[in-house]
């Protein structure tokens, strides 16, 4: 009787956990709306908010309105998909690895997606009538089969007598991306200079072209598998003992693994064709909510996307304010902040049993 | 019940076991003995399931291994293999729930707190698992293959364990046999690896000899722990030893090696 209250307490911490998380997140994009180049404060963000529900308050011009509806609102929902998108792969894809340094860079989804993607700028100009139609469809779909390529080719590439080798699966990660950097300069070297710079902006990770035409996209393609990941939570706390040990427990391993490696691959795939590279977040953020929270996926999954949604909104939101009126791209803020934690990271793995 | 017919196994065209054939009963504690690279782990993983031969079949209950879907294998089966390692920062608890993956339970918690009880881990609950002693956390290891099995069910249930008492002292071996003994009672059979002789003569009902990939002998522990058979198997000489007090037997190391040693070994042990 008292372990059964026990475990509900834990579920119950677990749930509050994810309620802060969420409020955090909430402030944070209310926040962010009203920061930046154009002074909009927050009771005039929440004016014009109520205004599209159909509640007149009156605080705000029509400038404001525009600015608000049509760069910031796109931008901070993009941001917190692909932020939280990234948080929540990452932490599916450290869980199936069976390796805290995976990263979805790390092991060539991002590379992946980015050669499909850079290949699919090349072949389809930004000049052509097919363009838009074709790229807001198309480049999402192109990038995630390039980063489920090269997912499954790094992880074919490093499993050894049915075991994931963690020097393996760097090595393959380091090899793959190289050869992806490789083919990606190749394609580059044949490409006009409009592609080349859109290319440069992109490969830093660029908010700035989110428009509210790809928000429906990104909502589904990252937030349908994102959503079917929070259900593999049980069958990533198995495969945290191994995969033989997961199947004797009833885990049917190759499906579990095949589904956690689309899903994923779509959110990046996505993430990327959006807003180009964004480093770290999918490392950083899942070793965050494990060292405060414990490794337990139930808690680790929503918490990382929640998580990384607030990392991708705070560094955006720095990113817009820095340099007012110009812009930093995020990839930079992101990486400022992921590097010195990924070097803290490598030094206390080599000090620390926890992950032995 | 579960069955192994005409198993047969390679690696490369190099037979790692040939022609094995077993039988478990629900309430049986059946040993597999035999030296090193006899085939015992391989033999253990095509009956978990694990691995697939290309000959020979494993039955559970009737069931082909092969055509039940890994979850009503898990209900059937719990494996505890050798090693496993733990590569994220879990409780000994969440280790243990972990058994409960494909569980219809409707009382979880009740069953988890009896079993982390029976195998006397119930103070290591809120510990950090990678942080245990290696006999802790094979107690643990014990602990979420029981909660998988424990429960009453209309089929007869089965434990696969590879050296479960490898990294504990004596008291914490008989400790865990004796838990294992009480298995038997639950419509449970059980097959464990074992490489301590007396353990096996101690607690086994039935016990397997194995050599270069065969069953050299297999049934009631006194008609197969023969000394021929045994100096055969392990080819090492043993000595079959009356215990004076059970009447059961006890495995030494027969003496005779101490005659082979040349004079000078003979020297040094005769300076200890």
């Amino acid at each position: 009787m008292l372990i059964s209250t026990l475990h509900t307490d834990k579920s119950k911490s677990q749930n509050l956990i994810l309620l802060v998380f969420a409020i955090s997140l909430t402030l944070l994009i209310f926040l962010s709306l009203s920061l930046g180049a154009y002074t909009i404060s927050i009771s005039q963000s929440f004016s014009i908010l109520m205004e599209q529900l159909g509640i007149h308050i009156g605080l705000h011009s029509i400038q404001q309105e525009n600015v608000l509806l049509q760069i910031r609102l796109p931008r901070i929902i993009m941001a917190t998909m692909v932020g939280g998108g990234l948080g929540i792969a990452g932490a599916s894809l450290q869980g199936m690895f069976r390796n805290p340094l995976v990263e979805p860079g790390l092991i060539g989804v991002s590379s992946g997606s980015a050669l499909f993607a850079v290949i699919f700028m090349v072949l389809i100009p930004v000049t052509s009538t097919l363009f838009e139609p074709l790229q807001l469809i198309g480049l999402p779909f192109f990038a995630f089969f390039g980063g489920l390529i090269h997912v499954i080719g790094v992880y074919k590439l490093s499993k050894s007598q049915g075991k994931t080798e963690s020097g393996t699966l760097i090595l393959a990660g380091v090899a793959i991306n190289a050869l992806a950097g490789a083919l990606i300069g190749l394609v580059l070297f044949f490409a006009d200079d409009t592609a080349l710079r859109s290319f440069t902006f992109w490969s830093l990770g660029d908010l700035g072209g989110s428009v509210w035409n790809k928000i429906p996209i990104s909502l589904v393609l990252i937030g349908v598998p994102s959503l079917l990941l929070l259900f593999q939570h049980q069958a990533l706390n198995a495969l945290a003992l191994g995969e033989q040990e997961a199947f004797h427990m009833g885990v049917n391993v190759q499906r579990v693994k095949l589904k956690l490696l689309i899903y994923c691959a779509l959110i990046v795939g996505t993430g990327v064709s959006m807003v180009g590279m964004v480093g770290f977040v999918g490392l950083v953020v899942p070793h965050l909510i494990r060292i405060l929270f414990g490794a337990d996926h139930r808690l680790v999954l929503p918490g990382s996307f929640l998580l990384g949604a607030i990392l991708m909104n705070f560094a955006d939101l720095v990113a817009r304010i820095i340099v007012i009126p110009a812009e930093m791209p995020i990839g930079v803020i992101t990486a400022l902040v992921g590097a010195p934690f990924f070097i803290w990271l490598i030094f206390n793995l080599n000090h620390s049993k926890t992950y032995a | 019940m579960l069955r192994a017919s005409n198993i047969h196994y390679c690696i490369k065209n190099r037979a790692i076991i040939d022609q094995m054939n077993l039988e478990l009963n629900p309430g049986e504690i059946m040993a597999i003995l035999g030296p090193n690279g006899a085939g015992k782990s391989t033999f253990f993983k095509v009956l978990s399931g694990e691995i697939a031969c290309k000959q020979g079949t494993v039955h559970y209950n009737g069931n082909l291994v092969h055509q039940l879907k890994p979850k009503q294998l898990a209900e059937i089966r719990a494996v505890m293999p050798q090693h496993s390692q733990l590569n994220f920062p879990f409780s000994a608890e969440e280790v243990v729930r972990l058994g409960l993956i494909s569980s219809s339970s409707t009382e979880p918690e009740n069953l988890i707190s009896e079993i982390m009880e029976v195998t006397n881990t119930g103070h290591l609950r809120e510990k950090a698992f990678n942080y245990l002693s290696g006999g802790e956390k094979q107690r643990v290891h014990l602990a979420r293959v029981l909660v998988q099995i424990w429960e009453n069910k209309p089929f007869p249930r089965f434990l696969l364990l590879d050296e479960p008492t490898s990294s504990l002292d004596i008291s914490q071996q008989h400790a865990v046999l004796k838990i294992l003994d009480k298995l038997k009672s639950r419509n449970i059979g059980i097959l464990l690896i074992l490489h301590e002789l007396n353990l096996a003569i101690q607690y086994a009902d039935k016990i397997a000899l194995l050599k270069n990939g065969t069953i050299v002998k297999t049934g009631e522990v006194n008609a197969v722990m023969e000394k021929e058979t045994l100096d055969h198997v392990f080819e090492h000489p043993i000595q079959l030893i009356k215990n004076p007090y059970t009447g059961g037997l006890i495995v030494s190391s027969s003496p005779e090696i101490i005659s082979n040693l040349s004079s000078s070994k003979l020297a040094y042990y005769g300076n200890l």
